[in-house]
């Protein structure tokens, strides 16, 4: 019937078509990949506080405050005038520590470069007053070195600092705006513990990301 | 404690679960006195709206008493009787200071299915899946409720709990579906579904000043009860063209304002119903628009479609030429609870409105899972099955 020929040429073909289709659906996984500068991959994320640029200043600048929003998980520690230490813990007890460098670079803008740490970064936050009596538009920019390695394995975990800054914005506009962050993972369910684990695993992934 | 959980599609049973407890400055917990079964549970328990987890305690629709509270919370004292609105909303963020509560910025911590699906996030909403945050819900014996100064408001004395209950959901659901009308006076009104939200909207419609309000369903004893207890006309779209029949009623006018009271699971008779009904079956489709398809088609030139029925994804067959030729106002939406319930409750106490007659089987908690089954087939008149957590 078919000759070998035809077999292998089939194969081929079938083998090529799914390789593109992966790669297509690699890509629609992540429409938005960071771009690439010198070496860096880089971000940018915002979000809109209903608040005067004034009020989201003072949420930093007061330390009482800012220390008690973080409480649950995270403790900051001033080393000098502009370099920090921070711990954040997360839900499964799980600790990460990294120092960095913070500067003032204007009125409204602030940098801060990590100098120890789980993955080296740097960003900045500039904010602007949001149009129509909005509040304030927090701009950040990230950027991060990642190997090829390292870069794939972030795609397929939670180490993404992508994720983890639109996270962050997240948390910042609520704590700004209620002084506190919703979280609904101790509330009661008729789970066993084990599915309480699976349920937590596919909670971190509804909560991390999420457009700020 | 005890509470009626999700235990995968169409199954329901009571459970032995940890107590809640106060997790953040402004939360309350309540101790729950009534929980209404209500038409949206239905999506959930039936796997339509995505997201549900085994073991995740249902309800949404409640009242009951505050038991303790948080250290920011300042309006309410343990031993307060409070409604809860089934929305969840901060109170601080741009949404909730415009009074658009059921968008708030702040009360869905997991924000990343409703991104996915519909752009945005809005805002959680209690015993409604990891879409709306993932909350425990209101079929147990105490829950918690975030933002509790913002979402729970005392009950005037001498409203029964089977009554102000509705405060919580039904009410302010239907008030929001009769204001989306716009109502000046004297117009003519039609409502699809004659459950507790389509009555209660057509009450609202009477008391915004609607001139005639038409209440359309196929269930003869709900069309009798909207038509005892509220005075409107009634359309049994099982014995009659509704299109025909409202234009008639409107000497060739169509109705001013359409409110869709229904949602994704709408019956309907005849062939488009049973293929819409195969495709939701088979995952193909999400949502059943047939009464927001007729809603459109009956509705005047120039009027106004109001839809509070849940839905979750896509529709097929959505007639947008209709809308868009007749030139139609669309308006919809999650009900902004806390806006309306202070104005619901002085109406209830003042005996404008009475939603007691909704909650025609309270039942025990324990009898949760017969309750929806009832609710479900509309048994023995089931217009709401009511759950009393302690009544066991």
């Amino acid at each position: 019937m078919t000759s070998n020929g035809t077999r292998w040429a089939l194969a081929g073909a079938a083998t090529v078509t799914a390789v593109g289709v992966g790669r297509v659906v690699a890509r629609r996984r992540r429409r938005h990949q960071p771009d690439r500068a010198g070496g860096w991959y880089v971000v940018h994320r915002g979000i809109t506080v209903d608040r005067p640029v004034d009020a989201v200043i003072g949420f930093w600048s007061d330390r009482e405050r800012l220390d008690r929003a973080l409480a649950e998980w995270a403790t900051l520690e001033q080393l000098d005038e502009n370099r920090w230490r921070c711990v954040a813990r997360d839900p499964a007890g799980g600790r990460t520590e990294w120092r960095a460098e913070i500067s003032v670079d204007g009125p409204r803008r602030l940098s801060w470069r990590v100098t120890r740490g789980p993955v080296i970064q740097q960003g900045q936050v500039e904010l602007v007053p949001a149009p129509q009596d909005r509040g304030t538009e927090i701009r950040a920019e990230l950027r991060w070195r990642s190997g090829r390695v390292r870069r794939a394995l972030g795609l397929t975990t939670r180490r993404d600092p992508d994720r983890g800054l639109r996270d962050a914005l997240r948390r910042i506009k609520s704590l700004i705006e209620t002084g506190q962050m919703i979280d609904t993972r101790h509330d009661p369910s008729g789970r066993s513990p084990k599915q309480e684990a699976a349920t937590n695993k596919v909670r971190e992934k509804l909560m991390a990301g999420g457009r700020p | 404690m005890r509470a009626l959980c999700w235990e995968g599609v169409g199954k329901l049973a009571v459970r032995d679960v940890p107590e809640p407890r106060i997790r953040a400055q402004g939360d309350i917990i309540v101790k729950v006195r009534a929980s209404s079964v209500c038409g949206s549970d239905l999506h959930l328990i039936n796997g339509y709206l995505p997201a549900m987890r085994e073991g995740d305690i249902l309800g949404h629709e409640f009242m009951g008493e505050v038991v303790e509270t948080g250290p920011s919370v300042q309006r309410l004292k343990v031993g307060d009787r409070v409604v809860v609105g089934s929305v969840v909303a901060c109170g601080s963020c741009w949404y909730c200071r415009t009074e658009q509560y059921s968008l708030c910025d702040n009360s869905n911590p997991q924000p990343v299915i409703p991104e996915k699906l519909w752009g945005h996030s809005p805002a959680g909403i209690l015993g409604y899946s990891h879409a709306a945050g993932g909350y425990s819900g209101s079929h147990a014996e105490y829950i918690r409720v975030p933002f509790g100064d913002v979402g729970a408001f005392t009950v005037p004395d001498g409203v029964p709990d089977d009554s102000v209950v509705f405060a919580s959901d039904a009410m302010p659901t239907g008030w929001m579906a009769a204001d989306f009308c716009g109502l000046k006076g004297g117009e003519v009104v039609a409502v699809w579904g004659a459950g507790g939200v389509g009555q209660m909207a057509a009450r609202a419609a009477q008391l915004l000043g609607a001139g005639r309000v038409i209440v359309i369903d196929r269930l003869p004893e709900r069309l009798g009860t909207a038509a005892d207890r509220l005075g409107v006309e009634t359309v049994n779209y099982a014995e009659t063209d509704v299109l025909e029949a409202l234009r008639e009623m409107t000497a060739g006018r169509g109705p001013d304002a359409c409110i869709e009271a229904v949602g994704m699971e709408a019956h309907d008779v005849g062939p488009t119903y049973a293929y819409d009904k195969a495709k939701q079956s088979a995952r193909l489709t999400t949502d059943r628009p047939t009464s927001v398809r007729q809603a459109i088609m009956a509705c005047r030139k120039g009027g106004t479609v109001s839809i509070v029925g849940v839905y979750g994804g896509l529709v097929d067959k959505f007639p947008l030429g209709a809308a868009m030729n007749k030139a139609l106002v669309l308006r919809m939406g999650q009900m902004h609870a806390q806006r309306y319930i202070p104005m619901l409750l002085d109406r209830l106490a003042a005996g404008e409105i009475d939603p007691g007659y909704l909650a025609t089987h309270p039942m025990s908690l324990e009898e949760g899972a017969r309750g929806y089954e009832m609710f479900e087939k509309k048994e023995e008149g089931c217009l709401r099955t009511v759950l009393h957590p302690k009544r066991s």
